[in-house]
């Protein structure tokens, strides 16, 4: 399984603390109320442990915004939630009351954005750090149970997950969200580069 | 006078936590909220010396309401209610300076987190 | 030869495409100016094209600096991300207008916006802003809404279980409550609770949940066969059942089928901590209303009732009797 060191795994946790306090500055603004954001948790896990994670042994079903990047960082990456949690999210968002089935494609597309606001901030932070160029899609949104999401090319991925288990509130709920990465051998390697590169920097 | 606050979203648990703690303690006072949020609103006019609080509950879970309490009452006596005790929680619950019980509520859990209150 | 005058071809068709879709395109350069500007966009903005090339975003949009989309742009043109910019969470972040042709009908249209970077050959990073017209869509699901949420307040039923909710419960229980006291007669209430729900819910999880919730609705509904007897739900969950004109001895006799009923529908449960199945535990009351009695009377010695059951070991009956000091 890859390891960081313990000052290569601080280092990368607050590189995404970086990137979600910008994310929860642009929810703020979209819902005029306090949104904050923390990372409490960077593992790299695989697949199984990260079903375990999502507090998914028994198939719950998650709804997962999507997004790929290549360029500095070539990976698939997600934004995941349990469905109910998905939904009070959006319900703290939006301001309106729904019930699961009541959740329209536009709902799912104020999901879809929220995804991207996050899933965004934490890639610039790290193309930032790596000083190289990144490209990003546009999100697309999905319901399934974990091992269907993180799925890559309809096969089951069976390389590294870097999972970033974020807690949002907004208006004293508090809502557990995932970020994750699906990173091959050479997006592993590139991520401990970006990462000493940054400490040398500070340490510089 | 002790005053008791007693948090889960359940109506039938609060009913049994209450009735136990009455039968041990006649003279005590009981209030309860349904959840995190409403716990966190009845502190404006309700001191209490102990509360009891639901691990799972529905928009704000036990824990962060633990810490929105304890803003307001850093002193209060904190037991959390819940039928597994996963180490993640647990560790958190301890960082926070809290007390742990397992449910089912049942007299012997009450009269154990009493005991804990008490000591 | 060819390729010379396909190519010749292709570059006006394309800006006559450009110009007829009907979707607002915006492109900006590496400096955020404005290079391309549709004739869609022309119409909903009221701003001509010869107004607005070669501008900045901050000087054709003065208010829309630092706002979500000018962020996107930012990050489109020095990082290449794309956003999304939904309808739901941004009522109108362009100031366009559904009817432009009549300026004095200034009703924003809500909008879809996609902000993408585009790469362009011989030159820095410019920015796509795609706009599609969402109003129609908005409007007709703020109306579904509304009906749904009317439909949802006028009516009696769970929305869950399809059994009566509980203004129904509220309702009837007043009523038979009157007559009971007109009457004379007996009038008794059951409260149901599943043993140990939280824990079914937390780890077969919430579908399931609700699943054994109306499995357990049905189960109970089969048990009542007279029209004035009511089963609802109450809380949950939580059930409970109107009995009018019953004894506590015929109140208990349903509830005892009610328990074995959801007992025999033998839905595992392993997190239980009454039985390796789902349980009720069921608490009964029995009143003959007098002038000054109340309904929250029956509904808390029915509890009383209930919380007994709970004690005892869950997965039972108890009626409530009044405590008698000398036996406890």
């Amino acid at each position: 399984m890859f390891q960081l060191t313990e000052l290569q795994h601080d280092a990368l946790a607050e590189i995404f603390n970086l990137g979600v306090g910008q994310a929860a500055a642009a929810m703020s603004r979209i819902v005029n109320e306090e949104v904050t954001m923390s990372v409490p948790i960077v593992a790299f896990q695989n697949r199984a442990e990260v079903a375990t994670t999502l507090d998914s042994p028994n198939e719950r079903r998650i709804c997962a915004i999507a997004q790929h990047f290549e360029g500095a960082f070539k990976t698939k990456t997600f934004l995941m939630f349990l469905e109910e949690k998905s939904l009070e999210l959006v319900r703290l968002m939006v301001g309106q009351s729904l019930s699961m089935e009541e959740l329209s494609e536009m709902e799912q597309e104020a999901m879809s954005e929220i995804g991207n606001i996050v899933l965004n901030s934490c890639m610039a932070t790290l193309a930032n750090i790596s000083g190289r160029e990144l490209q990003g899609s546009l999100p697309t949104y999905h319901v399934g149970t974990c091992n269907d999401i993180l799925s890559h090319s309809d096969k089951e991925w069976d390389g590294v997950v870097l999972t970033l288990k974020i807690d949002f509130n907004i208006e004293r709920h508090e809502i557990h969200g995932y970020v994750a990465f699906l990173l091959d051998l050479p997006a592993m390697n590139d991520l401990r580069d970006y990462i000493d590169a940054y400490l040398a920097k500070l340490t510089g | 006078m002790t005053n008791v606050l007693v948090v889960d979203d359940s109506r039938v648990s609060r009913m049994l936590s209450r009735q136990y703690i009455l039968h041990k303690h006649p003279q005590w006072t009981i209030a309860e909220a349904a959840s995190g949020e409403e716990a966190v609103d009845k502190l404006s006019d309700f001191t209490p010396d102990l509360i009891l609080l639901d691990v799972n509950m529905p928009g704000m879970g036990g824990i962060a309401a633990v810490e929105k309490i304890r803003e307001k009452c850093p002193d209060v006596h904190i037991t959390l209610l819940t039928a597994n005790v996963q180490d993640a929680v647990r560790e958190r619950a301890n960082l926070l300076g809290i007390h742990f019980a397992e449910k089912p509520i049942t007299e012997a859990c009450i009269d154990q987190i009493i005991a804990s209150y008490e000591s | 030869m060819l390729k010379h005058s396909s190519h010749e071809l292709q570059l006006p068709l394309l800006s006559s495409v450009i110009k007829a879709v009907r979707t607002g395109i915006i492109v900006f350069d590496q400096d955020q100016r404005i290079v391309l500007w549709n004739r869609w966009i022309e119409f909903h903005s009221r701003l001509k094209e010869e107004a607005v090339l070669g501008k900045t975003f901050a000087e054709v949009f003065p208010d829309m600096v630092n706002s979500r989309t000018h962020i996107a742009l930012r990050e489109a043109l020095a990082n290449s991300l794309a956003s999304l910019i939904s309808q739901t969470l941004h009522k109108a972040p362009f100031p366009l207008y559904i009817n432009a042709a009549n300026p004095d009908k200034g009703v924003l249209m809500q909008q879809a916006v996609h902000v993408m970077p585009l790469d362009v050959a011989g030159q820095p990073r410019h920015c796509l802003v795609q706009i599609s017209d969402v109003s129609t869509a908005v409007a007709r699901e703020r109306k579904l809404r509304e009906m749904a949420q009317e439909l949802q307040s006028q009516t009696f039923v769970d929305g869950l279980t399809g059994i009566a909710n509980r203004r129904r419960f509220d309702l009837h229980l007043e009523d038979e409550f009157r007559r009971a006291k007109r009457n004379a007669s007996p009038l008794s209430l059951i409260m149901i609770d599943v043993d140990c729900f939280k824990n079914y819910n937390d780890n077969y999880g919430h579908q399931q949940g609700d699943e054994c919730l109306t499995r357990i609705a049905n189960a109970l509904s089969s048990v009542l066969h007279r029209s004035r007897d009511l089963l609802a739900r109450y809380g949950g969950e939580e059930f409970s059942v109107i009995l009018p004109e019953t004894t506590a001895e015929g109140a208990e006799r349903v509830a005892e089928s009610m328990r074995t009923v959801v007992e025999a529908l033998a839905l595992e449960h392993a997190y239980s901590h009454a039985a390796p199945h789902v349980t009720v535990s069921l608490g009964v009351s029995t009143l003959v209303p007098e002038h000054s009695s109340q309904t929250s009377h029956l509904i808390h010695t029915a509890d009383r009732a209930l919380y007994q059951a709970k004690h005892a070991g869950r997965n039972r009956v108890v009626v409530f009797s009044e405590p008698n000091k000398k036996t406890g």
